[in-house]
């Protein structure tokens, strides 16, 4: 049974991926999606109730909520994959210079991962966008950084493994050099391990900027952020509830999009790596 | 067991040694960066110069760095630029409150998590185990800080059960603890159930059931037992991500911690005060995590001796 | 005639008891601790270094003046039981016999002289000193007298002793604290400092050995919570007694509940966002005209205040000497074309983005604002940033905590093309705002004048109007004054304050007052 069928039968997992799906359009489609500007502002309309007009109520400012969600899975998106990007080059590179080289090298930076692996993430995040400033390109470093660590020690423990095997010896003494070797052997074997942590890591990218901006720290107003969205809705909880709870619930379900799809992706392309 | 406590612990500053070192590099390789950030973008070259001279930022890496652990040593933090007061007194003032935080957290998620695993790797895939299972899903997955202000409307506002914020008894510890502990129940939980059903698979367990000995006997000699060793190492973990969500509660639940101290401390552009935190933060995850390998040594004594 | 006036005697009489029974139905009661909720922490507890509100709010219960202001903005004695004047120059006070600090220590003239001295003579001075005009000292005359001496005639010198910020201080407790002195003051007044935690809380408590009625409640907690949110839930669930900035979109349901109490009273602050006339593009007088035409202050005020602020007419409050209204609405109505318009005679205009650019510049404004700091700051930041956008310019905020933003305010240069503050004429004169305003000499470190306004024409008339003790002669020049400003405007008045503090209907006897940091606490009791 292949990878896929095995996902397929996977409920839930079918369900995250259509919701990954209506996650990414909203954020591709975002301009024909939205039924007006999300910086518009009409302040004679603030905290609308959902309605007609706007379907998910508008918020303090006179803003369409619905079309701030949708501009907003936008940014959300954007940080988790150019983030998830950063985590998988950095990774990549030190977890095969960790693997390859090996001895102090290889001692040094695995001290260092197992630090960085258990350090509150939020901890580090705030650090680093403390040190850089506020802002959507300094978010996605900061949350980028955090996912380095656990790919270095994915993919050194796949080139240690396969260091040992015959047919990458064999390639070697063939005279393959070490990019060729990495590229036909190593990859392969560790692409699986990959797309699992960076569809897992998706989702705690998707929490960590929510959490940032919500901090006031992270993409900053009037960008359409969830996390700032619920930060300022905060404000008006009482009044007028749903100018937090929308942006709340579109983070639950990003994130839990990703989380199911990831789970679902673990289980069908390498059932040993079950219940972790 | 003294000799592998002294060598952890000695094993702690070099890793204490590495955070300073890796926050005052930060703040280096950055020239001008922080300070630009406190005076603002058009600050003139004098005023830059004349703050970072003031905050010692002139001198040369190795010298700052060499003089700040030896402060260190002394307990000297310096002091903050924004309350000029020590930062010791401050952080002083602040930790306890997140202590208190945490600890309760963790013993929520612990005791819900555990219990909540081992009910679901006993029956599994029963109705229960069903619900737990995507109940974990979904507190893995709500940001904690909206779950917060969910919580707040509910139950301090609908219900007036519950304090909206702030400190000092243990009502106000309730739904900022609650709140924090949520992904960890999840985590735990999730946890505790593999561990437990891959035990419970094992050879011996499968034979001590063939001899007729009592479901509950196999569970709590064998299972149970064995599990506990990855849960601990899970709840020490996780006692790192609750210091890091603390910032996230403290913040909706206006709990005057270290890490609406650190938020603060950032907004404020005070980086003594900024540096002093994260090396509290540091000091206490070296500590969890020297408390989780001791627990191993008790749990397990051959631990302690190979250590 | 004779009848009916000695029935008006009759009737007044019969008021005259009713309102003297009523208090005695509403017995007060003593004890117990009034929680306050509020945005922000002080900077510090001595007016020395803090004279904005959050400080201010405290020391104000701790710390007493010779003079103060009542409720009706008149001034009244304190620590002085008289006063005369002795030559355009010098005020003889007469103080209060048998007052002691709250560390034992004896008040009396020697502890005034010192107060003053260690203010306007200490390095750096006071932060106040630049708001207290010629004061110069005081000069010991005895033990219970004391002469108040201003270097040249200065017109409100009564009124700037009887400011919120003249606090006497312990002449003992600060040579003995030295720095920490200005963590925990020491005063005369009828609450002492307890403890200060710093962003969760301050504690004074009833000074049971005051001078004057005795506190009524035993403690009060200042605590820090910084969302509206969070403030006004605080307050419906009881965790606190008292919310200052309380959220003006609930205000109308708190009206209407008998568990709460709305207190307001028309204030003296405008709330603004601020221009920095000496940095491009804003030295142009018409970008700044265009930036006054670009905001709809109307719908801030109808939408984002929600009938919790009045209209800003002038740089000054309504309820200040020497007021005048500036004519904002008609000189600068709500009109993005003709903002626009006076952008493009200044050179901008639009490039392909949508946005203004001049030279290859785009227009682009460094703007730095505090979230908290003044009701609903943030809020107005981020509408007028809209704004903003629509005739084309880019405002780049950056909200930082209002301690650094304050921080800033007082340095010398300003490195942000605007910000937003407020401004209270504390005593209630145009000299306090006018002179350390925009007065060219007055830019910060010395003064206030955080626009870099400088007008000659402008300094001339506000030295003029400091000398003269002719009131009639010095309203007049205030207002040439305002004239001049409306036309070369370095500010977007917002709103002016109506002061409104909400309380829960427990607390009893408070009166709000229009200077927002003359939160009076003695007289407040719980009735619970």
């Amino acid at each position: 049974m292949t990878a896929w069928a095995r996902f397929c039968r996977n409920r839930l997992a079918l369900l995250g991926l259509v919701l990954v799906v209506v996650l990414a359009l909203s954020a591709a489609l975002a301009p024909w999606l939205a039924p007006l500007d999300p910086a518009r502002q009409s302040l004679i309309e603030k905290r609308t109730r959902p309605g007609a007009k706007y379907l998910l109520g508008a918020d303090e400012f006179g803003r369409d909520i619905l079309s701030r969600v949708i501009y907003g899975s936008r940014v959300a998106l954007l940080v988790g994959v150019l983030s998830m990007l950063i985590a998988l080059v950095g990774g990549l590179l030190l977890g095969t210079l960790a693997g390859f080289i090996g001895g102090w090298l290889d001692a040094v930076l695995m001290r260092g991962v197992e630090i960085l692996l258990a350090f509150p993430y939020l901890l580090l995040a705030l650090a680093i966008v403390a040190m850089l400033g506020p802002g959507v390109l300094n978010t996605t470093i900061a949350v980028g950084i955090w996912g380095v660590p656990a790919v270095t020690r994915i993919v050194r423990g796949s080139v240690l493994a396969l260091r040992e095997a015959e047919y990458v010896g064999a390639a070697r003494a063939l005279g393959s050099p070490g990019a060729a070797v990495l590229r036909r052997h190593i990859l392969p074997n560790i692409i699986p391990g990959l797309i699992v942590y960076a569809t897992l890591f998706m989702a705690n990218a998707i929490l960590l900027e929510a959490a940032l901006s919500f901090l006031g720290l992270g993409v900053q107003p009037p960008t359409a952020s969830w996390g700032l969205m619920v930060s300022t809705g905060r404000d008006v909880l009482l009044v007028a509830p749903h100018v937090a709870t929308v942006p709340g619930l579109a983070i639950m379900l990003a994130v839990l999009a990703f989380n199911l799809v990831g789970d679902g992706l673990r289980d069908a392309l390498d059932p040993r790596l079950r219940g972790g | 067991m003294l000799t592998f406590v002294v060598r952890r612990l000695l094993l702690a500053v070099p890793v204490l040694l590495g955070v300073v070192f890796v926050v005052m590099l930060t703040i280096d390789l950055l020239p001008g960066d922080a300070v630009t950030l406190m005076l603002g973008e058009h600050a003139t070259k004098d005023a830059v110069a004349a703050l970072r001279e003031h905050l010692g930022l002139d001198k040369p890496f190795a010298a700052r760095y060499v003089d700040y652990v030896g402060r260190l040593v002394r307990g000297d933090l310096g002091r903050s630029i924004q309350q000029n007061r020590p930062v010791a007194v401050e952080l002083a003032d602040a930790w306890p409150a997140t202590l208190e935080l945490t600890v309760a957290a963790l013993l929520i998620a612990a005791a819900v998590g555990i219990v909540a695993g081992i009910v679901s790797a006993v029956w599994p895939n029963s109705v229960f185990d069903a619900i737990a299972r995507l109940a974990s899903l979904f507190g893995l997955s709500m940001p904690i800080f909206w779950t917060g202000l969910v919580l707040i409307v509910v139950f301090s506002l609908w219900l007036n059960w519950l304090p909206v914020g702030g400190a000092g008894s243990l009502s106000h510890l309730v739904l900022p603890a609650v709140t924090l502990a949520l992904p960890s129940v999840a985590m735990v939980s999730r946890m505790t159930r593999s561990a437990v059903l891959d035990v419970l698979g094992e050879d011996y367990v499968r034979t001590a059931r063939a001899k007729g000995v009592g479901e509950a006997w196999v569970l709590g000699k064998h299972a149970l037992r064995n599990a506990f060793i990855p849960i601990l190492t899970l709840l020490g973990l996780q006692s790192g991500q609750l210091m890091g969500g603390a910032v996230l509660t403290e913040t909706v639940f206006a709990w005057p911690g270290l890490g609406r101290l650190m938020v603060k401390a950032i907004f404020a552009r005070d980086y003594v005060l900024l540096q002093g935190a994260v090396l509290v933060f540091a000091l206490a995850f070296v500590v969890i995590n020297l408390l989780v390998d001791l627990s191993y040594g008790l749990l397990d004594p051959r631990v302690g001796r190979q250590g | 005639m004779r009848s009916s006036s000695s029935r008006l005697l009759l009737g007044l009489l019969v008021l005259g008891l009713v309102a003297a029974i009523v208090p005695w139905a509403d017995a007060q009661k003593r004890g117990g601790t009034l929680t306050i909720v509020r945005p922000t922490d002080p900077v510090s507890l001595d007016p020395n270094l803090e004279t904005t509100a959050p400080g201010a709010w405290v020391y104000f219960n701790m710390l007493e003046g010779l003079l103060t202001l009542d409720d009706k903005m008149q001034v009244k004695p304190a620590l002085a039981t008289s006063y005369e004047v002795m030559s355009p120059t010098r005020v003889r006070f007469k103080l209060r016999p048998g007052v002691r600090f709250h560390d034992g220590t004896p008040f009396n003239a020697a502890a005034v002289k010192f107060t003053f001295d260690r203010a306007l003579r200490g390095t750096p001075p006071a932060r106040w000193a630049s708001l207290a005009g010629s004061l110069d000292g005081a000069e010991v005359v005895d033990d219970l007298t004391v002469d108040v001496v201003t270097k040249e005639p200065y017109g409100p010198i009564l009124r700037t002793l009887a400011m919120y910020c003249m606090g006497m201080v312990s002449p003992t407790a600060v040579q003995k604290m030295g720095a920490d002195f200005s963590r925990a003051p020491v005063g005369t007044g009828p609450f002492k400092f307890v403890e200060w935690k710093t962003n969760t809380h301050v504690i004074i408590e009833r000074n049971p050995d005051y001078w004057g009625d005795k506190a009524l409640v035993d403690r009060v907690i200042f605590k820090v919570v910084p969302e509206e949110g969070a403030r006004m839930i605080a307050l419906q669930t009881g965790d606190a007694d008292m919310v200052l900035f309380p959220s003006p979109a609930q205000l109308p349901a708190l009206r209407k509940d008998p568990k709460f109490t709305v207190h307001e009273t028309t204030g003296i602050r405008v709330v603004f966002a601020g221009l920095h006339a000496g940095m491009p593009p804003l030295d142009d007088v018409r970008v700044r005209q265009a930036l006054l035409h670009a905001v709809d202050r109307k719908a801030i005020l109808d939408n984002i205040m929600e009938g919790s602020a009045g209209p800003a007419r002038g740089v000054l409050a309504p309820g200040v000497f020497g007021y005048k209204d500036m004519q904002l609405d008609r000189l600068y109505p709500f009109d993005r074309a003709k903002a626009k318009a006076l952008l493009a005679q200044a050179g901008w205009t639009p490039g392909p983005d949508g946005m203004l650019h001049k030279g290859g510049q785009r227009l682009s404004l460094s703007w730095v604002a505090a979230r908290g700091r003044y009701p609903k700051d943030g809020e107005i930041t981020e509408a007028i940033q809209a704004m903003f956008k629509d005739v084309g310019i880019e405002a780049r905020v950056q909200v930082l905590e209002w301690a650094a933003v304050f921080q800033q305010l007082r340095g010398n240069p300003l490195n942000h093309h605007m910000f937003t503050v407020g401004w209270v004429t504390s005593n209630a004169d145009a000299d306090y705002s006018l002179y350390a305003l925009f007065h060219s000499k007055q830019v910060p470190p010395t003064g206030w004048n955080t626009s870099r306004y400088a007008n000659a024409r402008v300094d001339a008339l506000v030295e003029q109007a400091r000398r003269s003790l002719n009131q009639t002669e010095r309203e007049k020049l205030y207002g040439e004054v305002q004239d001049i400003i409306a036309k070369e405007m370095v500010w977007i008045p917002i709103y002016t304050t109506k002061e409104i503090i909400a309380t829960r209907g427990t607390v009893k006897g408070f009166q709000i007052h229009p200077v927002e940091y003359n939160l009076a606490l003695w007289k407040t009791w719980l009735d619970r």
